[in-house]
């Protein structure tokens, strides 16, 4: 009997403990959310701060770039301050040309070529993209072959003039992207080329 | 006297015309194969009154007969047959009545009562000589997919008699009508023109795998011509490889392998082959040529190609390991585009003479070629239909790039595309 009591009251007081502390752990779990919103705030309010400070730090930059480009800047400086985009709508490279069915570098190309390999060694930074190119009277797939030996040629002259073959990548668009629509030997003689593009300064 | 002498005239002619009518019979059957099978298909029968139910009828007749027409398995037989015999009736056919007019296959086409909006379409193939019913489908289908529906049956009756279906499936093609050269889907008979892939650079040379599951294709990314795996039911786009020039990928039609032409190693086009799913890259010409336009043999032990090893761009055939290679083209200066028959016993390719291409058919068995095209133009990326009898081909005999197909032996030209230019294209299993 003493037993039962004594189970009785220890299971009473388990209960109660737990029962006590239900309504303890609610509070406890309760405050976080209310002082959240008070973290919360004071973030939003650091954050107008941070951009202030950082328009400050872009006018300085502004600044500072005006107060650089009163003295005169170098054509590397100048050519380096340009987009690619921007550089390559000048198309600082010529495009050389070829024969009919042949990839080797013609005698009025090698000129171009010495003149690029110039060019090239002034901006010593620049990476170029070698795109070949063919005539429509090519099959689709022979052309797309023969438009990647023409942009390999290319690539093996730039080298012989002491050019790092790492600057320069091949591609080859065969037949695809003519440069004039028309369909005779002027066309021809232009569609024929390589064509090059800068894709890192 | 006279009518002996008559007779002897006639025996003699007889016996001429003997001698000299098999040897014509030979040159026909060599040209054109099988004799097509003389086919019966009245108009469908339909089971309700409603004005719609007779146009679904009208329309996929239509549709099956196109599909029969082209098939050069089967030969329908003209409508105007049909007014000699009695009209049919489904549940008791008068087989004597469609022998009398030689059809050997009578094609029986339902149009049930449908409950709710869809197509209900049943078919059956009797075999006339026999009266036996020899197969039947029934088709449930959203009106938007009659012509499916129309198809399907008409592969079903295919698989039946032999053939590869052809009806359903699909042609991958490259076309600039939205302003960049984008890859399209379309049936067979140029209708369903889907578009593919949406962006702004240049998607190129595409080829289904056999299971038609996936497309290898040339994409202009990354400032090279990478070659990538496009999955077009899921939506999802792997690399193979993005270093160089890659393109003219072919499946092996076991589906192993892949094929392609790239410029990874040295800038020069050579021949590689992958996994089917872009892995364990392999090269297999090694030499300063170009070496170029892969295609498989249907057992996938051998593929054609295009070298220019010998000086000009010639046709030759290797191993699937790169071995054993031996020239095949001959007599001209200028061959690519190799296309290895379903049948396995011809290649198709480009020859080009005087700025003209034209498509020639080289038959390995005999080793004669023929002239599939005849135009002053050029007709070039030839690709075989899945059943050996069409193929598909870009020509600009129009003035613009147009998709155009045609039987093995030059008949059936037609013109599939209209808009822009539309070139490259890869006809699935």
């Amino acid at each position: 009997m003493k037993k039962i009591i004594i189970l009785s009251l220890s299971i009473f007081l388990i209960f109660a403990y737990f029962i006590s502390c239900k309504p303890k752990q609610a509070p406890e779990f309760t405050p976080p959310p209310a002082p959240a919103p008070q973290e919360q705030t004071p973030v939003v309010k650091e954050q107008p701060k941070i951009e202030k400070v950082e328009k400050v730090e872009e006018a300085e930059k502004k600044l500072i770039d005006i107060q650089f480009a009163e003295p005169e800047l170098s054509e590397e400086e100048i050519f380096l301050n340009k987009s690619l985009e921007e550089i390559n709508q000048e198309s600082p490279i010529q495009m050389i040309h070829f024969d009919f069915d042949k990839f080797f570098i013609r005698e009025d190309a090698k000129p171009v070529l010495e003149a690029t390999a110039e060019w090239l060694k002034q901006y010593s930074t620049v990476k170029i993209l070698l795109e070949g190119y063919c005539d429509e009277r090519g099959t689709e797939e022979y052309n797309l072959a023969l438009g990647e030996k023409r942009a390999k040629s290319t690539f093996d002259y730039l080298v012989s003039l002491g050019i790092a073959p790492n600057r320069m990548i091949t591609v080859s668009y065969g037949k695809s992207q003519p440069l004039d629509q028309g369909h005779n030997e002027i066309a021809w003689q232009k569609n024929r080329r390589t064509q090059f593009t800068i894709i890192g300064k | 006297m006279k009518t002996k002498r008559i007779m002897l005239y006639g025996t003699f002619l007889f016996l001429a015309a003997l001698i000299l009518y098999p040897q014509q019979e030979v040159v026909m059957s060599l040209k054109d194969g099988m004799p097509a099978i003389p086919l019966a298909m009245p108009e469908f029968i339909i089971h309700s009154s409603t004005p719609e139910a007779k146009s679904i009828a009208r329309q996929l007749h239509q549709i099956i007969s196109e599909d029969f027409k082209y098939s050069r398995v089967f030969q329908l037989l003209p409508k105007s047959h049909y007014s000699w015999i009695r009209p049919l009736n489904p549940k008791k056919i008068f087989f004597k009545d469609w022998e009398s007019i030689q059809a050997n296959v009578l094609f029986v086409g339902e149009i049930p009562e449908s409950e709710d909006d869809n197509i209900l379409f049943e078919g059956k193939i009797y075999d006339v000589k026999s009266g036996h019913f020899i197969f039947g489908k029934r088709y449930q289908g959203e009106k938007n997919l009659l012509r499916l529906v129309a198809h399907k049956m008409a592969d079903e009756v295919m698989k039946i008699y032999g053939e590869k279906p052809l009806f359903t499936s699909k042609i991958v093609f490259v076309s600039n009508r939205d302003g960049n050269d984008e890859l399209y889907t379309m049936d067979y008979d140029g209708q369903n023109q889907t578009r593919l892939t949406f962006n702004r650079i240049k998607d190129y040379m595409p080829a289904w795998s056999p299971d038609g599951r996936k497309i290898a294709y040339t994409s202009y990314r990354k400032n090279s011509a990478g070659l990538y795996i496009l999955f077009p039911y899921d939506q999802r786009r792997d690399e193979v490889i993005s270093k160089g020039t890659n393109y003219a990928p072919s499946w092996s039609p076991d589906g192993k392998k892949l094929a392609f032409c790239s410029t990874q190693d040295e800038s020069n086009p050579e021949i590689y082959v992958a996994t089917s799913y872009g892995k364990n890259i392999r090269r297999l010409t090694i030499n300063d040529a170009i070496d170029t336009a892969p295609s498989w043999s249907p057992t996938s032990r051998e593929i054609a190609f295009t070298s220019d090893r010998g000086g000009t761009p010639q046709i030759y055939v290797m191993d699937a390991e790169g071995s054993n290679v031996r020239r095949k083209s001959f007599g001209g200066s200028y061959f690519d585009a190799p296309a290895w028959s379903p049948t396995g016993d011809m290649i198709a390719y480009v020859s080009r003479v005087d700025q003209i291409f034209d498509i020639y058919i080289l038959n390995l068995r005999t080793n004669q070629t023929h002239k599939l095209t005849e135009s002053n133009a050029r007709n070039e990326s030839p690709c075989w239909a899945p059943d050996g009898r069409h193929l598909i081909f870009s020509s600009n005999i129009s003035g613009s790039i147009q998709l155009y197909t045609i039987d093995y032996d030059g008949a059936n030209l037609r013109c599939l595309t209209t808009k822009g230019t539309n070139k490259l294209p890869d006809w699935s299993n």
